[in-house]
């Protein structure tokens, strides 16, 4: 047997001091939850909105004091990177004991590797608006609850709808003549965000009412209704009428979301094709600024099903490859009084899908006029294929560049087609 | 026997960048290759083996095809116009006056960037509405040449080709001024001694002298027009109507917008073998025109 010299010897320790020290590393990495000896327990609360930390500190303080043992430390990434690799350390328990995930598509992929907790029957699960948290069920099991409630309804200036006497209209020709009304003004009807969110925000009011159902977009994704339809030429034509009459600003599709915005912010456009979740960012620039939120009725007064558009969003859920699911549970749980919701939602100024919550700025108070009306959940995040929901968007960019609605539809469909081959 | 320790030592100094090429490089391009036969979510813990589908698939889409022709536009435009403005631009100040070399730091200063600062800049430069080139070109009574760059899909990519041709090609003039630098002033000298004009001294001096700085110049641009995804992450995402996809964004659309990593992952090996092929008729182009 060859004995190892001292040479060997010491190339021996450096492997095993590199190793040791690798594992230490790597053991510092990890960022799931963790018990230490005393018994408490560190949970990671893993999400997206690095602007809600500064709200959310003081509440996981309070948290803290009144669960002396369970400790959380919130991580946050850009959404951009959330979609890209978060559900990657979510899958492998590494982080997340809490997390948030978003409606759509990722929620569907979460779901499907059974990442969720299965939440149903929790008995806080009562606090929330039963409706607004459907988007977090699959299969009858409430897998993760919506905290976030916003209306995808364009935003109007109230001040300048008074100055020239109009109200929210009740139909298709009642809302082209408000715009026509606003263009004889001076007033830039909508400002729309057509290079990034305009056609996504918009197309969830304009098709509403043109296929007033919940489930249209699953079955297109099904194969059991097509793009080519009546219901999406309608609504493309409606769009491309909105523009061929010069109700959008000018080159609409080449406007980003800040522009468009700023068109809004400085009274120069009467509607912002956006959504409730702009409000306080409007009003922040501007105070002055009144705001109320409308939805264009795309049909005739008696036609029309939905007032307008919801989503609620910030799925909050408990990592089923957490060590902790029970102390996970009781931070959700605690979430989900209405005095914390209430403290939430009047520090980040997003509404929220929990029951009993007093709002105190004006603009929060304007979407929850909106809870009485009838909204259908957001068309857009029913699509659950991303290639497929980009079709659709592209399919009004498509329009607004100039192709007709049948062009722009077939050209939608196919892409749908070849998803519905594989 | 000292021979063959030293050889040993020569080994280990290899090593560290050996395992970090593998660690690094080799081994996630051949996950790469591997997760390509698959229909791998990026998320589940299973995943079924596909053969060729992903391929297949990828050159089924129309939006693929759609990228693939993109981004040879984009890299075209690209490599055209970026040689010859930093080839005018070294040209022109190639020579160590004090005006010159402040014009190099300032021309180069856009490569200091991040591409996502570029890419917001320029955004907000190219808006119809309240962008500066827009007013601009209004203010100068320039109405007809104002236009609609970066939701108009016949001109978007060119749009944004024309913000990375503005991002490198100060840089690239660095390189061409280096090489120009490098040719001996006698050579000059000694051809209009023999009546060699302007154009004939660039056509046969300096062009094929400039020979191996221009194959890296290419060869760089190219791989940065492949490249060029944060540009167009910030500017159009794509968009509008994937008149302004790439491979590089298609790749991140598909794996980290609709969970396809196995389809991803054959795009990215599509895209692996594309660059390859370029670079490699670049490099040969270079070796013909050294032996020619």
């Amino acid at each position: 047997m060859r004995k190892a010299g001292k040479s060997g010897k010491k190339l021996r320790y450096i492997w095993a001091s590199g190793a040791l020290a690798l594992t230490a590393v790597l053991s510092a990495c990890g960022g799931g939850g963790s018990a230490s000896s005393d018994g408490s327990v560190t949970l990671n609360f893993l999400h997206w909105r690095g602007e809600d930390v500064k709200a959310l500190e003081p509440i996981i303080d309070k948290f803290e004091q009144a669960n002396p043992k369970i400790k959380v430390e919130m991580q946050t990434l850009p959404s951009d990177q959330y979609q890209s690799t978060a559900q990657a350390k979510l899958s492998d328990g590494s982080v997340g004991d809490v997390f948030a995930s978003f409606p759509g598509a990722q929620f569907d992929a979460l779901a499907k590797a059974g990442v969720f907790t299965d939440l149903t029957g929790a008995t806080w699960l009562k606090s929330f608006n039963a409706d607004l948290i459907a988007a977090g069920q699959q299969e009858g099991k409430q897998l993760a609850v919506p905290y976030q409630l916003v209306y995808n309804d364009p935003i109007y200036n109230v001040k300048l709808f008074e100055k020239y006497g109009l109200t929210p209209p009740k139909d298709w020709e009642g809302f082209l003549a408000l715009c026509q009304k606003l263009k004889d003004n001076g007033i830039i009807p909508i400002a729309f965000a057509g290079a990034d969110i305009g056609p996504g925000q918009f197309m969830n009011t304009m098709v509403m009412n043109n296929e007033p159902s919940e489930d249209i977009f699953e079955k297109v994704e099904a194969g059991e209704a097509k793009l080519t339809d009546d219901w999406w030429i309608k609504t493309l034509t409606q769009i491309k009428e909105l523009n061929d009459k010069g109700y959008f600003q000018p080159d609409a599709l080449g406007t980003k979301d800040a522009a468009a915005g700023a068109l809004f912010i400085q009274e120069k456009a009467g509607m912002l094709a956006s959504g409730s979740y702009q409000l306080a960012q409007n009003a922040a620039q501007n105070p002055d600024l009144q705001q109320a939120l409308l939805a264009p009725i795309t049909v005739s007064a008696s036609e029309a099903k939905y007032e307008g558009v919801h989503t609620s969003t910030f799925m909050l859920a408990v990592n089923s490859k957490s060590k902790h699911p029970e102390e996970a549970k009781k931070f959700l749980e605690y979430l989900s009084q209405p005095d914390v919701a209430g403290e939430y939602a009047n520090a980040t100024g997003q509404n929220v899908t929990v029951d009993g919550v007093s709002y105190t700025s004006p603009e929060l108070k304007v979407a929850q006029d909106w809870t009485s009306k009838k909204t259908l959940f957001q068309p857009r995040f029913t699509i659950k294929n991303g290639d497929n929901q980009k079709a659709v968007t592209n399919s009004i960019q498509a329009v607004l560049g100039g192709a007709s609605p049948e062009e722009a539809a077939q050209e939608a469909q196919a892409v749908i087609d070849q998803h519905l081959s594989k | 026997m000292r021979a063959m320790k030293h050889k040993r030592a020569l080994w280990l100094f290899l090593l560290p960048g050996t395992l970090l090429y593998l660690f690094l490089f080799a081994y996630p391009t051949l996950s790469g290759l591997f997760y390509s036969f698959t229909d791998w979510d990026g998320v589940s813990d299973s995943y079924r083996m596909v053969g060729l589908d992903n391929y297949k698939d990828s050159f089924d889409s129309l939006v693929f095809r759609k990228t693939l022709l993109n981004n040879v536009k984009f890299m075209l435009s690209v490599v055209i116009v970026q040689t010859i403005v930093s080839l005018v631009l070294a040209i022109l100040l190639s020579r160590n006056t004090r005006t010159r070399v402040f014009l190099r730091a300032l021309y180069f200063l856009p490569a200091i960037l991040s591409s996502v600062s570029v890419g917001l800049i320029w955004s907000f430069v190219y808006d119809p509405t309240i962008g500066m080139l827009n007013l601009g070109l209004r203010g100068a009574g320039l109405d007809s040449l104002a236009q609609n760059w970066m939701g108009d899909r016949h001109i978007a990519l060119y749009a944004i080709a024309a913000v990375q041709v503005w991002a490198h090609a100060g840089q690239m003039m660095i390189v061409f001024i280096a090489g120009l630098q490098s040719i001996p002033g006698e050579l000059y000298e000694s051809a209009r001694i023999d009546g060699g004009n302007r154009w004939q001294l660039f056509r046969h001096i300096t062009w094929p002298l400039l020979a191996p700085a221009s194959a890296i110049v290419i060869a760089y641009t190219t791989i940065q027009s492949f490249k060029a995804f944060d540009l167009i992450f910030v500017m159009t995402d794509g968009g509008p109507n994937n008149a302004t996809e790439i491979l590089s964004t298609y790749i991140y659309h598909t794996a980290f917008g609709n969970y396809q990593f196995g389809l991803a992952s054959a795009g990215s090996m599509i895209f692996l073998i594309v660059l390859a092929v370029l670079t490699y008729l670049q490099f040969k182009a270079l070796r013909t025109d050294r032996a020619a």
